[in-house]
């Protein structure tokens, strides 16, 4: 785990990208200059609260809509505004929600294979067995095809989303809260899964993320965004270590934990808060 | 007088359908003594909430739930008294807590408005004046700034940490001697989590109020809870104090529970195998086997 297989070449890039929202009153900031790169194989952690502007960034490294000012960079090259077929097909999303993000009208079939429809991969034939492979692959058989996302528990659900998202052979998946509508036993289980996928598949990952827990045993890095700006960036183990921003800190000081060990970490991170 | 200010016993519950009775609670007996902060864990479907729901006699309308077993809340069994008295413990010595702050409010009217029905249930006599001036001290227990102001808001214009704190004043303000809180927070930010459950950790220990804290968190139980019961499909699996169950857990199911939490000290992510028959073991109580 952990392992800085990662190559040095950033596959993403942001360069001082913002995002302002208009509303009839005002503008609102959400997102203020944040530069920061992620290389190939690498998952970078996004954590920040409600409000801290993760998924306005990914919504922008989806091309949903595009920055205010600054730039987005994949292999190296700009990211226009109006992204073509193949630039969609590279980063892919999964949400929090399954239940919300799979159409409940459509079989699990019916969905992988949108996707496979809409970018064009493999032929009419080799389709089915490509669903019935994707399947497998997250961990279901291949036979869940022909069930509606209503008939699958919450991680079935979650694997059916990872699949879909697979189904477009992306280079990127951004992951925004991908486990924090799951029961614990079963969101260890999925964690697994895409961690597993990541070195398998060599993925690079933007894993979007409030579960401190979670980031420091599945990340490489963490950028920490509060109130639209990345405030800390480190490597993970630095970050929960020696957290140099007094949010991180507060933000490592407020997880629950459940054993002793963390307890003494969370204390000795948060005695340097109250030393100021 | 018992000694227990709740005493649940081998409570049953039942879901007729058209495929036969789904059974959902298959016998859990756990009590609660005035004072005690004590915590139902669980994952979802578990049973957790509707053993609240019974409490508060909210199930026993549905006519196709079939329920057997005992409640009994300051000694007096609460299926033999009559609907009208059991209604009456609502708001008033029991109170209830729920997930989200923001949807448990009314949003078609201020929160003095809604502060006002909550004093009125426990005082009928009470006037409008003495309400906002009860109101008022109750907020500024919970550490809310500008007491007047939230007051005259509407639940919208307020954030879902201050609302959260609005509920925890109204839950408290008749002075219940019984608090169920039914995974306050989980709907809020980390930090924001955390201070309001230290908050009403503290408020509930100065009044003396009992609690009943249903989560599937285990590090907010961890912090909250003198004991803990663990519930697994309907069943209980694993009681003890807390610091007892986190540092012994020896139910299967419990120590899978704990193992699948991701810890911030690293060590991976936690391998979990298929749920096994084992967690249907019986349960240990670590409590029995102390005064035994």
């Amino acid at each position: 785990m952990n392992d800085a297989a990662a190559d040095i070449r950033p596959v993403l890039e942001a360069r001082n990208v913002s995002k302002v929202f208009m509303t009839a009153t005002h503008e609102v900031k959400a997102l203020n200059a944040v530069s920061l790169t992620v290389s190939r194989g690498e998952c970078l952690a996004i954590v920040g609260e409600s409000g801290s502007g993760k998924t306005t960034f990914a919504n922008m490294l989806l091309g949903i809509y595009p920055p205010s000012t600054g730039e987005l960079f994949l292999d190296g090259d700009l990211l226009p505004a109006r992204r073509t077929l193949p630039l969609r097909r590279a980063i892919q999303l999964v949400q929090q929600n399954p239940l919300s993000s799979l159409n409940p009208r459509r079989t699990v079939g019916a969905s992988l294979r949108l996707a496979l429809d809409v970018h064009d991969i493999g032929d009419r034939e080799g389709r089915k067995t490509r669903i019935g492979g994707l399947l497998e692959e997250v961990g279901l058989p291949a036979d869940f095809a022909d069930r509606y996302p209503s008939a699958l528990s919450g991680g079935q659900r979650q694997r059916v989303a990872i699949a879909r998202a697979l189904a477009c052979e992306p280079e990127i998946l951004v992951l925004d809260e991908p486990t924090s509508a799951l029961d614990v036993l079963v969101q260890a289980r999925v964690l697994q899964l895409l961690d597993e996928l990541r070195h398998r598949r060599n993925l690079t990952y933007v894993f979007i993320t409030h579960d401190l827990g979670v980031v420091r045993n599945i990340a490489d890095r963490v950028s920490v965004f509060e109130r639209g700006n990345l405030v800390e960036q480190a490597g993970t183990e630095e970050i929960f270590e020696r957290p140099a921003n007094a949010y991180t800190r507060s933000l490592i000081g407020a997880i629950p934990i459940i054993t002793d060990d963390e307890e003494a970490l969370r204390k000795k991170v948060m005695e340097k808060n109250s030393a100021g | 007088m018992s000694e227990f200010l709740l005493d649940i016993r081998d409570l049953k519950l039942g879901f007729k359908s058209y495929a036969g009775l789904i059974e959902v609670l298959h016998g859990i007996s756990l009590n609660i003594r005035r004072g005690e902060k004590v915590a139902l864990v669980g994952e979802s479907g578990s049973g957790k909430s509707v053993t609240a729901r019974i409490i508060l006699g909210l199930l026993q309308e549905f006519s196709t739930a079939r329920i057997s077993g005992s409640v009994s809340f300051e000694g007096d069994d609460l299926e033999t008294q009559p609907l009208s008295v059991r209604q009456g413990l609502r708001g008033t010595k029991i109170s209830m807590i729920f997930q989200d702050p923001t949807s448990s409010l009314n949003p078609v009217y201020t929160i003095g408005v809604q502060f006002q029905e909550v004093l009125r249930r426990g005082d009928v006599q009470i006037s409008a004046k003495q309400a906002e001036a009860r109101a008022i001290a109750l907020l500024e227990d919970v550490s809310i700034p500008e007491p007047e102001r939230v007051l005259a808001s509407y639940p919208f214009q307020l954030s879902g940490g201050m609302n959260q704190r609005v509920m925890i004043a109204m839950a408290l303000a008749n002075e219940p001697s019984l608090l169920i809180a039914d995974e306050p927070g989980t709907a809020l930010d980390v930090t924001v989590q955390a201070q309001t459950l230290h908050l009403m950790r503290d408020l509930v220990e100065r009044k003396g109020t009992s609690v009943l804290f249903i989560s599937h968190n285990l590090g907010v139980v961890r912090e909250f809870a003198d004991r803990v019961y663990v519930i697994y499909k309907g069943r209980l699996v694993e009681h003890g104090r807390t610091s007892e169950l986190f540092h012994s857990p020896r139910h299967p199911y419990t120590k899978a529970l704990m193992a699948a939490v991701p810890r911030i000290t690293g060590g991976g992510i936690p391998d979990i195998a298929e749920a096994t028959d084992a967690y249907l073991d019986p349960m240990i109580d670590h409590e029995a086997e102390a005064t035994s």
